[in-house]
């Protein structure tokens, strides 16, 4: 037994020596102190073979290597931390610099959604339905209903785009088609807001696309007036924009609105003194309003002496090409990687 | 007659002409008016002083001229000033000792050679020699309507003009106007502002100053012509008015004349014409006017028609065009030929020359939408048919003819009326009172405005009021009364307006606290697009919904199944989309040099002709098409299956349960553009709610893409009908579950969804397999591959023996040999 114990001390220390890192300290660890089959274990075990005598003496023995080979196993452990630590280091060390490869390609969504998404949310919050109607829309809710005569410019086909062979069809000039349509569909109280592709037959240069993004706004109620539609279209602005604005009206004259207006903003840029941003103006043209001309209201199915209410139109596409500062309209229906990738 | 403005998109005003109709105090700047104008009436985008932009040039007296020394072209001059003599270097051709010129001195706006920008003068070098200022060409200080150019190398000559040396040059040429640059479409709805008398309306309203009285005298019928007109439309022509001038010269119009037109963008022709352009500003009425001897008929007789154009009739506008003209275009004729478009532009071959000796004015009222019709048609806008489009009030032209007649008794001394006035009329205006309560008033603006000052704000735009108890009855004055004003919001604006929109409070609606309907629409588009981007790197595209018949050529389509334009902007894409996935491969071909794999989606409307779609109205039978949203995918790239990526895109959007959605191959398949042995429809309920293919290689190489590519169409309005989304909770698992694995060897052609399905058949206690390997080669034989699936056992009630499980596991092995011929192994 004593031999034994000498030549588990002998190969301990030999195995010490032979320590490089971690793995072969466990390694040597469970050699030794394995509970199922560690040598020094095993030779423990053997201990109740042996006489009361001699169990005490080998006992005592056992215990005070078992007590030694666990100290130095453990001194060994701290060494390796600090040591071999640094080893680990410079073994494994990676260039942290490196992309992952092969790179991640990343998604991205369209500005236009952005935007949208973002002031959906913002009339969402501020309690307005979203809707979305027909592209291709029929003269009765583009025009008609609108209030916008049969002789009225923007019937033009210079301005419209009509559909061969269905002289009734044009593709909807602005999303104030969907007014009378939400009117007919959910009456009133209505808040709505209808965000939407739009179609003008214009010729397309770096400000002008016969493509672009509305997004209308209706809101019917008992006593709608001019002075509601002002305070609506500040806390809209303010918060779209998240920060303090002032507005004012102007005339600006819109078939299916009487009154109607043009709402200027005061120019965050110059907070009003005039510069290259409001072009030496102070204020900003931002978005024509008015209240619901009353024959909408008629085609709408309600009566304009019990209710009332404002509209007003939001250039999204104008917003998105503010937000991004794009300089030419024609990017955002280019479908250029180059360009929608950067978003 | 009718000479277009410089900027047909602009209307010119004159400060000092309105003075003439409004007496203003000389406190009022003309830039604190163009702001009142731009906040109560039209939007005044530009205002120009004459003084300040002439400023710093004045009236020079050219004392010596000598040659420059280094260059042939160029004079030394020395110029008078007013203060001393300067030495300015100058290339005019006319430049002579003794002339009275243009002087700019340093700190002067001025456009060298009329072109480019305008720069602010400095003192230069010129060859060598030292300038002191420069003198002008009218072209460079804009004034080249005014002084049109003889030679291209002409300096203005000011010797004819009184003006001391040294006098500003705008004071000595009379130049001390302001014009307001107005924004037509800012008065597209108002008639009555087309002309300084009507803006004065406002500008009384405004500063609270009294308008002055048109004032006209009667005009009294001479003798010498037989005048009749014959009006044979009295809807196109309500009103035609006439009258005959005899003993006319035909000269150049006084200064006075000439300089109001100038200011406001006309240029003068002859007296005659400059009368006529001056009514047009002034009142906003056009005016024609023909050589009498010009028109059919004897020397003592002349008849004008006013009829419907002959189909096929050609005419000859005054500038030298011409038309083909159809039978809903009125004319103005004689007994034999057209002499006018109505209201549009008159004939080369009726005009005032300078032989007329008789003249016969027209002063007519003629229907708007026929003038704008014809304009359309024509291709012609003057400043005529501006007006008359607008819906002018037919009470205008008495008023117009009456001052025609009399600034032709002043400009030409020996002129005399010839014949009678004729005014063939047939119109009627609404004119019966608006009841205004002052409740709806209130309600409107959302705030009280007092009565009085109601009143006033009404009286000073001419409309005449009788009072009563809470309320008003309103008589629209008839410059109003063409289609401006019908009812009670109407004169809200005119009240707010006036009473000034920055008066009225701000306040916010009570609205009750209702959340609003949910769009289900938008919400899963929504969410749909931000999987796509941010989970499966797609990125979005947005395309025109129109296209080419090229593209829907080259992609093996036919273009009679798509609505079309009639009238395209872009002549080569008059198609409507049907499908998104052709747009989508066309942005494959168009990024490919920007990256080796593209992956794109777009979420748009299509337009299918053959499904019905929304009402075009509310009670009719009318439908539009059917404009579905619909989601589309398309990837190109090194990868081996592009398939596979769509449809894991697909199960990562729709939900991977394998009772969400399943893809069925389609066997005939119809559409050329996809790989027939690579092309399934995607069914939802049983419903099929899209494609997903396979590009054939064939318009693969059409479209120019170095690697196979896939697409992925998805009609969103259609799959919400059949699917909301929901999530299925099951409680967690009791007991353990035991996992074996299964290799699978089967023809090529069988299936793993057959396989799948076969093997859960089996037992309950099989709760899930899941494919991950497949392989193909040679090792296992030809047409064979091999499917390795794991499986996963458990039953709800207990823990599962691995007795149980061998059992369960070797009657799966021999369901799939059993019924695919398959072998297996573990």
């Amino acid at each position: 037994m004593k031999d034994r114990l000498a030549q588990i001390k002998k190969d301990f220390y030999q195995g010490v020596e032979d320590i490089k890192d971690t793995l072969q300290l466990e390694e040597l660890e469970q050699r030794f102190f394995s509970r199922r089959s560690g040598e020094l274990t095993e030779t423990l075990k053997k201990l109740k073979e042996l006489s009361a005598e001699a169990r005490v003496e080998m006992g005592r023995l056992a215990n005070e290597l078992k007590e030694e080979m666990t100290e130095v196993l453990a001194k060994k452990k701290r060494e390796l931390a600090t040591t071999v630590g640094g080893q680990l280091a410079d073994r494994e060390g990676i260039d942290v610099t490196q992309p992952r490869l092969p790179r991640h390609q990343s998604g991205h969504l369209h500005p236009n959604t952005q935007v949208q998404n973002d002031l959906e949310d913002l009339f969402t919050s501020m309690g307005f339905m979203v809707l979305d109607g027909p592209e291709l829309e029929s003269e009765f809710f583009n025009f008609e209903a609108l209030n916008i005569s049969a002789t009225h410019p923007a019937r033009d086909s210079q301005d419209t785009f009509f559909i061969k062979d269905h002289p009734q069809w044009v593709m909807r000039t602005q999303t104030s088609a969907m007014q009378v349509r939400a009117l007919l569909k959910y009456g009133a109280p209505l808040r709505a807001v209808v965000p939407g592709r739009c179609f003008r037959n214009e010729a397309t240069d770096a400000c002008h696309d016969h493509t672009f993004y509305q997004l209308e706004g209706l809101v019917v109620d008992h006593e709608i007036s001019v002075a509601h539609l002002v305070g609506v279209m500040k806390e809209l602005l303010q918060g779209v924009l998240k920060r303090e604005v002032e507005v004012r009206l102007r005339p600006g004259y819109f078939p299916f609105v009487e009154p109607g207006f043009e709402l200027d903003m005061k120019c965050l840029v110059c907070g009003g003194q005039g510069c290259g941003a409001c072009k030496h103006n102070g204020w900003i043209e931002t978005l024509p309003c008015g209240l619901v001309h009353p024959k909408v209201l008629e085609f709408g199915g309600l009566d304009p002496k019990e209710w009332s209410g404002f509209a007003f139109g939001l250039g999204m596409t104008r917003l998105v090409m503010q937000k991004y500062g794009i300089e030419d309209i024609r990017h955002l229906q280019g479908s250029d990687v180059r360009f929608l990738n950067q978003f | 007659m009718f000479v277009s403005l410089t900027n047909s998109n602009h209307m010119f005003v004159s400060y000092n002409w309105l003075k003439d109709h409004v007496k203003l105090p000389d406190s009022l700047t003309p830039e604190e008016l163009a702001e009142r104008l731009t906040m109560s009436t039209v939007e005044v985008d530009g205002l120009f002083s004459q003084e300040k932009s002439l400023a710093n040039i004045v009236v020079g007296l050219v004392k010596k001229v000598s040659p420059h020394p280094g260059a042939d072209r160029l004079q030394v001059c020395l110029v008078a000033d007013g203060t001393g003599e300067k030495q300015v270097v100058c290339g005019g051709s006319n430049v002579r000792a003794g002339m009275k010129v243009a002087l700019a001195q340093v700190g002067a706006r001025i456009k060298w050679h009329g072109e480019g920008e305008t720069i602010t003068l400095e003192p230069a070098k010129i060859r060598g020699v030292e300038s002191q200022g420069m003198i002008c060409a009218s072209s460079e200080i804009g004034l080249s309507e005014m002084f049109p150019l003889r030679e291209e190398k002409e300096i203005l000559d000011l010797s004819t003009y009184q003006a001391a040396v040294g006098t500003p040059l705008a004071q000595a040429l009379g130049m001390n106007d302001a014009i307001f640059d107005i924004d037509n479409k800012s008065m597209n709805h108002r008639p009555d502002l087309w002309g300084h008398y009507g803006l004065a309306r406002e500008v009384a309203a405004l500063t609270k100053r009294k308008l002055k009285e048109y004032r006209t005298a009667k005009i009294t019928s001479g003798q010498g012509l037989r005048l009749r007109v014959e009006v044979k439309d009295q809807e196109l022509c309500p009103r035609y008015m006439a009258v005959a001038v005899g003993g006319i010269k035909i000269k150049e119009s006084p200064a006075w004349l000439r300089q109001r037109l100038l200011n406001v963008g006309l240029r003068p022709i002859n007296n005659l014409v400059d009368i006529t352009n001056y009514i047009l500003m002034d009142l906003g009425q056009p005016l024609h006017a023909f050589d009498a001897r010009l028109l059919s008929g004897s020397e003592k007789e002349k008849t004008i028609v006013a009829r419907r154009a002959k189909s096929g009739e050609t005419f000859t506008t005054l500038d030298e065009k011409e038309h083909k003209l159809t039978e809903d275009m009125l004319v103005i004729a004689d007994q034999e030929k057209a002499v006018a478009v109505a209201g549009v532009m008159g004939g080369l071959n009726s005009g005032i020359n300078v032989e007329t000796q008789t003249v016969i004015f027209e002063s007519a009222n003629f229907q708007a939408a026929n003038i704008r019709q014809t304009t359309q048609k024509l291709g012609i806008r003057t400043d005529s048919s501006a007006r008359f489009e607008k819906s002018l009030d037919p009470h205008l032209t008495k008023a117009a003819l009456e001052k025609a007649v009399a600034m032709t008794k002043e400009l030409c001394p020996g002129a005399k009326v010839v014949s009678v006035v004729v005014d063939e009329k047939d119109f009627h205006l609404f004119t019966s009172p608006i009841i205004l309560t002052d409740e709806f008033l209130r309600k409107k603006i959302g705030m009280e405005i007092p009565r009085a000052k109601v009143k006033d704000i009404l009286t000073s735009l001419g409309f005449c009021l009788k009072e009563k108890r809470g309320e008003l009855a309103v008589t629209v004055p008839t410059w109003r009364a063409t289609k401006d004003i019908t009812r009670p919001e109407d004169l809200v604006e005119e009240i707010s307006r006036i009473y000034g929109y920055g008066n009225i409070p701000v306040s916010l609606p009570k609205f009750a606290i209702t959340p609003p309907l949910v769009n289900e629409e938008r919400r899963w588009e929504r969410l749909f697009k931000e999987k796509l981007a941010w989970e499966f790197g797609f990125t979005e595209v947005s395309n025109y919904s129109f296209l080419s018949p090229r593209l829907i050529e080259k992609a093996g389509l036919t273009t009679n199944e798509y609505l079309e334009l009639d009238n395209p902007i872009a002549k080569d894409r008059p198609f409507l989309r049907r499908e998104l996935w052709l747009g989508l491969l066309e942005n494959l071909e168009n990024n490919q040099p920007y990256g080796e794999t593209l992956k794109l989606f777009e979420v748009g409307r299509v337009f299918e002709k053959e499904f019905a779609g929304q009402r075009e109205m509310e009670k009719s039978d009318g439908l539009l098409p059917r404009q579905n949203i619909r989601l589309g995918l398309a990837v190109s790239g090194k990868y081996a299956e592009p398939f596979y990526l769509l449809s894991e895109a697909l199960g990562g959007l729709l939900g991977e349960a394998p009772d969400n959605w399943e893809l069925k191959k389609v066997v005939a398949v119809k559409n050329s553009a996809v790989h027939p042995g690579r092309v399934a429809e995607i069914t939802v309920k049983g419903k099929i709610i899209g494609v997903l293919a396979e590009v054939h290689p064939e318009i693969q190489e059409k479209f120019g893409l170095l690697n196979r590519t896939a697409f992925l169409e998805l009609d969103l309005t259609e799959l919400l009908t059949v699917w909301a989304g929901q999530k299925h909770y099951r409680p967690l698992p009791l007991y353990p579950a035991v996992n074996r694995d299964l290799a699978v060897v089967v023809e090529q052609t069988i299936e793993q969804q057959a396989l799948v399905q076969e093997m859960l058949k089996t037992s309950p206690l099989l709760q899930a397999v899941e494919l991950f390997d497949v392989y193909v080669g040679s090792k296992i034989g030809e047409n064979k591959k091999s499917l390795a699936f794991h499986l996963t056992y458990r039953s709800e009630i207990k823990t599962l023996s691995a007795e149980e499980v061998v059992t369960v596991h070797q009657q799966v092995r021999q369901r799939l040999e059993k019924k695919f011929q398959a072998e297996t192994r573990e």
